[in-house]
């Protein structure tokens, strides 16, 4: 493994991201230590544990956790992973229960993750110190409008100052509610693919591939005369207007465009939602609102207009994604079934759409087997994004997200580079 | 529907049926397309089956059902680029009694074999994977036919990340 400060390098007009990046499972490894063992990451949405005693397992990287509800109502993130000899204490994916048993030698847990009692306990002195064996919790834990992080560094940024870059485009998306209240329903649209889990990073903020991927969905919506596909290419090229590739700190990054642009249903246009938008928000902020974004906040949340993505690397070539569909509360009913249904249709393992991205994934964790040819380019719109308030705003199909997203990438992997190479 | 409307038999469920799988499995969609009634429904259920409050991996009337033939046999649909060869198996047939003359509900068990041929050495070509799920079809006649008013499919993974269902199942 070279030093992974040398695989994204940048001059003043280029910008390349080595190959290994996508095949070496040593930067894999160390991805999860250095990445995913110090970011903010986030785990699941409060909406998928509304009462006390509910849980939903997810993952920090690679290390399991139960994220649970205790009987005041608090979120506690806890290690799946006996204290005694290390079995999992919960098998299911989400549910409903006071305690956590582990089904080895009967220990059992609470919604905090305290110990409340071994099996046979004669088998240890009375004073036994039992001060270390409540189930490990990661050493930060927080919450922003339902969206549930940790982070497993002990010190470093607040979630709410991390978040401050990007929390205008969060709250945004959650104000699509009239209540500010975003929830997932029980079904969720998940895909694995044979891939390296940064492709889709990439890719859901990438405003380049729209008119080559999506061609059969532009065919499909020129033929049902939703959108002429002269219509979405241009939109697309348009220079000017609410139609750009921004880059955060942190490496979040997003695509912008306006309202029902590219889109399928102008969800705007459905009776009513604007109204309450208006009356809820503000009418100055109903079109901030309704702009069409894909949001990244890094390393593995992306906020789509329908859904949250939340990308889990699972080894060097394969990913898991769930693209989980979201309901606005107190939304017209319309607009949120019309909304499943554009899901199902562009977002889905059966679309016409995110399919065909895959796809290409595919194609490129293929390609890069020649490791011969050793760089990735991402230089697009070097020359012409601009720095405006702090975000870096290139044209939609520049590659600006793309390389705010590798300079994080960088910054953490070198960060402990010297120790964990040495 | 007249009274004396026919109680489907079970052959004619199993002709059906099988017609669908082999429709399938040569790709002649704009025929497959055809076994449907109009107001059908081509529904693959996540894992709640409530379509209003609920994402289905496939919830297609007959507007999508056309829009997803056109897609894979008119347009280039990189995910079927190669195409799937698949091979649909129709197995554990139950014809329910009808309430309704003219009607039927035919329980089945599917069991896709799927493969994509090119070059068999790039990552997601070749190797063949496989598919099960549990079928309800209704069906009505329509001008002494009959037709698939609902197909369901309830995949034994449909709470599992799937990879590419781009094939018809
Ligand atoms: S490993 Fe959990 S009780 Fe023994
Ligand atoms: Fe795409």
């Amino acid at each position: 493994m070279r030093p992974p400060a040398d695989l994204v390098v940048e001059t003043d007009a280029t910008f390349r991201v080595h190959a290994s990046l996508y095949t070496d499972p040593a930067l894999f490894d160390a991805e999860m230590d250095r990445i995913f063992g110090s970011a903010w990451v986030y785990l699941c949405h409060e909406s998928e544990l509304p009462n006390p005693g509910d849980y939903r397992t997810s993952v920090i990287g690679r290390q399991p956790v139960i994220v649970s509800r205790d009987q005041d109502g608090e979120v506690h993130v806890l290690f799946n992973r006996c204290m005694h000899r290390g079995a999992v204490v919960c098998r299911a994916d989400r549910g409903h229960s006071n305690y956590f048993r582990c089904q080895y030698h009967n220990w059992v847990y609470d919604s905090r993750g305290a110990l409340q009692g071994m099996a046979q306990p004669s088998g240890y002195p009375d004073d036994f110190d039992r001060s270390g064996l409540s189930l490990v919790k990661p050493p930060r834990v927080g919450t922003y409008r339902g969206l549930i992080f940790a982070s497993l560094a002990e010190d470093g940024e607040s979630l709410q100052e991390r978040l401050d870059d990007v929390r205008g485009y969060i709250d945004a998306w959650c104000d699509r509610s009239p209540l500010g209240r975003v929830t997932l329903p029980r079904g969720n649209h998940r895909y694995s693919y044979p891939g390296n889990w940064k492709l889709q990073l990439e890719n859901g903020v990438d405003g380049y591939h729209g008119n080559y991927v999506h061609e059969s969905f532009s065919q499909i919506l020129e033929r049902s005369g939703e959108r002429r596909r002269s219509d979405v290419t241009r939109a697309r090229n348009e220079v000017g207007g609410v139609n750009s590739a921004k880059g955060l700190s942190h490496g979040d990054g997003l695509l912008e465009r306006g309202s029902g642009m590219l889109g399928t249903i102008d969800f705007s246009q459905f009776a009513g939602y604007r109204e309450r938008l208006a009356q809820a928000h503000g009418a100055d902020r109903v079109d901030d609102i309704l702009t069409q974004r894909n949001v990244l906040v890094w390393p593995n949340l992306f906020l789509f207009e329908s859904h949250i993505r939340v990308v889990r690397p699972v080894s060097v070539n394969e990913t898991t994604v769930d693209n989980h569909p979201t309901m606005l509360q107190g939304a017209p009913d319309e607009v949120n079934t019309a909304r499943l249904r554009e899901h199902e249709r562009f977002f889905g393992p059966a679309s016409f759409g995110a399919t065909d991205d895959l796809e290409i994934f595919v194609h490129v964790q293929t390609g890069v087997q020649a490791s011969s040819a050793q760089w990735l380019d991402m230089s697009r719109g070097m020359h012409r994004e601009e720095q405006r308030d702090g975000e870096i705003v290139g044209h939609s199909t520049d590659e600006t997200p793309q390389r705010s997203m590798y300079r994080a990438w960088r910054r953490a992997m070198a960060r402990t580079n010297r120790e964990a190479v040495a | 529907m007249s009274s004396d409307a026919p109680a489907i038999t079970r052959d004619e469920a199993l002709d059906l049926l099988y017609l669908e799988a082999r429709l399938l499995d040569d790709g002649r969609l704009a025929e497959w397309l055809e076994l449907f009634t109009e107001d059908c429904v081509y529904w693959v259920p996540n894992v709640v089956e409530d379509a209003a409050r609920e994402p289905s991996i496939i919830y297609d009337t007959r507007t999508r059902m056309d829009e997803r033939v056109h897609r894979l046999t008119q347009t280039a649909a990189h995910a079927q680029s190669p195409p799937s060869r698949t091979q649909h198996t129709v197995c554990n047939v139950e014809v329910l009694a009808a309430d309704t003359p003219g009607e039927a509900t035919v329980l089945c068990h599917l069991v896709i074999f799927e493969q994509r041929p090119g070059d068999d050495w790039q990552v997601g070509l070749g190797a063949p994977r496989w598919f099960a799920g549990r079928c309800e079809y209704r069906l009505r006649v329509r001008d002494r036919t009959w037709k698939i008013a609902l197909k369901k499919v309830n995949l034994l993974d449909r709470d599992l990340p799937q990879y590419n269902l781009t094939f018809v199942i």
